[in-house]
This record gives structure tokens, sequence and C-alpha cells, in this order.
């Protein structure tokens, strides 16, 4: 009976662990829309003190350069493709993004609170 | 082969100077080092290597400088917005921290373009002036 026991334990804590880890993942991942010739949501707020994934779609038809130097990331994105931005934990603060091959777009801010 | 090889010379490769918006304005011996290590990629002044006119080298060489004269442009510089100008100054003293610019495999080919200590001295002063005159620039007009 121990045996089952123990068995049970560990799927139960298992599942529980891929659980919180689901969970976490979907809280940690966030979108950055470029559309019409600017960026979707413009203010991104964020959890300060976690890691982040940030999904950078371009819906346009403009290759453009996802950019930003407080966080020390540039990455060009082409027509229709979706980039993945990795952050590190954040201090509490806004950090500014844009698109380095138009600088008529208005540039967005990732604040983390 | 050869009829290929001779067919796509004709494909346009976009190896092209087209004309300067506004040169940047610098100090000579600044202006010197800009010419001799970054130009070639960060300006509308190329000067094209031989291979830059034979296909299909030419593609990757003219795609390459298209995405250089995207991310800075010594030629536009006059056409870059102040905010634009800051971040072009913040990202070049960054990549000059970093030392990776000019790339190394640029400098393999062009090993005149090697920055030296003394160079690197004096772009960092002078990127450090650009900045604090365009913080100065900006804090005087807020105050208007």
């Amino acid at each position: 009976m121990a045996p089952l026991r123990h068995f049970l334990t560990t799927i139960a804590a298992a599942a529980i662990a891929v659980a919180c880890a689901g969970g976490a993942r979907a809280q940690d991942e966030q979108q950055i829309r470029f559309e019409n010739h600017k960026f979707t949501p413009q203010t991104l707020s964020v959890p300060c003190g976690q890691k982040l994934i940030i999904k950078v779609v371009n819906a346009s038809q403009e290759t453009i350069e996802f950019e930003s130097f407080k966080l020390n990331r540039e990455k060009v994105v082409t027509p229709g493709e979706t980039i993945i931005v990795r952050l590190p934990e954040l201090s509490a603060g806004a950090y500014d993004f844009y698109d380095d091959f138009h600088q008529d777009v208005p540039e967005g801010s990732i604040v983390a609170k | 082969m050869m009829a290929l090889l001779v067919g796509i010379q004709l494909v346009p490769s976009g190896v092209i100077n087209p004309a300067s918006k506004g040169e940047v304005s610098a100090p000579p011996e600044i202006h010197d080092t800009l010419r001799r290590s970054c130009y070639d990629c960060h300006s509308n002044q190329t000067q094209w290597p031989w291979y830059a006119h034979v296909a299909p080298f030419s593609w990757a060489v003219a795609r390459d400088i298209e995405l250089g004269r995207r991310q800075l442009n010594f030629s536009d510089w006059g056409d870059y917005y102040p905010v634009t100008r800051k971040r072009k100054l913040q990202w070049m003293g960054r990549a000059l921290q970093q030392g990776v610019m000019p790339p190394l495999s640029y400098q393999l080919i062009h090993p005149a373009s090697r920055l030296s200590r003394q160079d690197r001295a004096q772009l960092e002063r002078w990127i450090d002036t650009q900045l604090v005159s365009a913080a100065s620039s900006s804090a005087s007009k807020a105050g208007d």
C-alpha cells in the first residue's frame, strides 16, 4: 500500500508542479504587435522581479528593428515574422522601445511594476 | 552554369551610394576615424570592393550595407530627429565599449579599419560631448 501511496503522491506533486510552471509561463509571456506603423500596446505593464518572454509580432508589410537601449536589445523583424525577446528580471521602472528603422514610429514603453 | 553566372549579373544588386541627407559634423580627426572604420557600412559613401559588383556576392554585400545604413547612417545624420541621434550615439558608445565595431570579419578584410586605443578614446570623448550637448539642448528647450 505504501508504494502505491508514494506513487500517487509523486504523481500529484508532479501535476501541481507542471500546472504551476504552466501558469507562470503564461503569466510571463507578453506580446507586442507592430501594425499600421505603430506598436500595440504602446505601454506594456509587466511584473518586476521575474524573467519575461516578449513576443514581437510584425503584422505589417515593412521590416522593422525592435530596439531598446535600456534593455540592450535590437532585433530585425521582417514582415509577418514573430520574434521572441527574453528579458531578465527587471527592476521597477520604464524601459522604452522603438523601431530603429522608422524614427517616426511612436516609441513604446515596458513598465515594470 | 556559365550562362547562369552571366545571366545573374543582369539582376540589379543595389550597389549604389545614394545622395547624402546631411553628413555628420565632427572634428577632422573624428571624421577621419569614422571614414576609415565605419563609413563603408554606415554611410552613403561606401567604397564598394570589386566583388561587390559580381553576383551573387554583390547581393549579400548590398544586403549587409543596406542593413548597416538603416541601423546607422552618418550621411543621414542631419535628417535624424534629436532623440534618434541620441540613441545612435548611445549605441555607438556601447559598441565601442564592447569592442564589437568594426566587426572582426570586416577588420580582417580591411586592416586599416582597426581602431587603436587612441581612436577609441577619441571617439568615446566625442560621443560623450555630443550626448552632453544633446541633453543640455533638450533641457534648455524644456525650460523655454
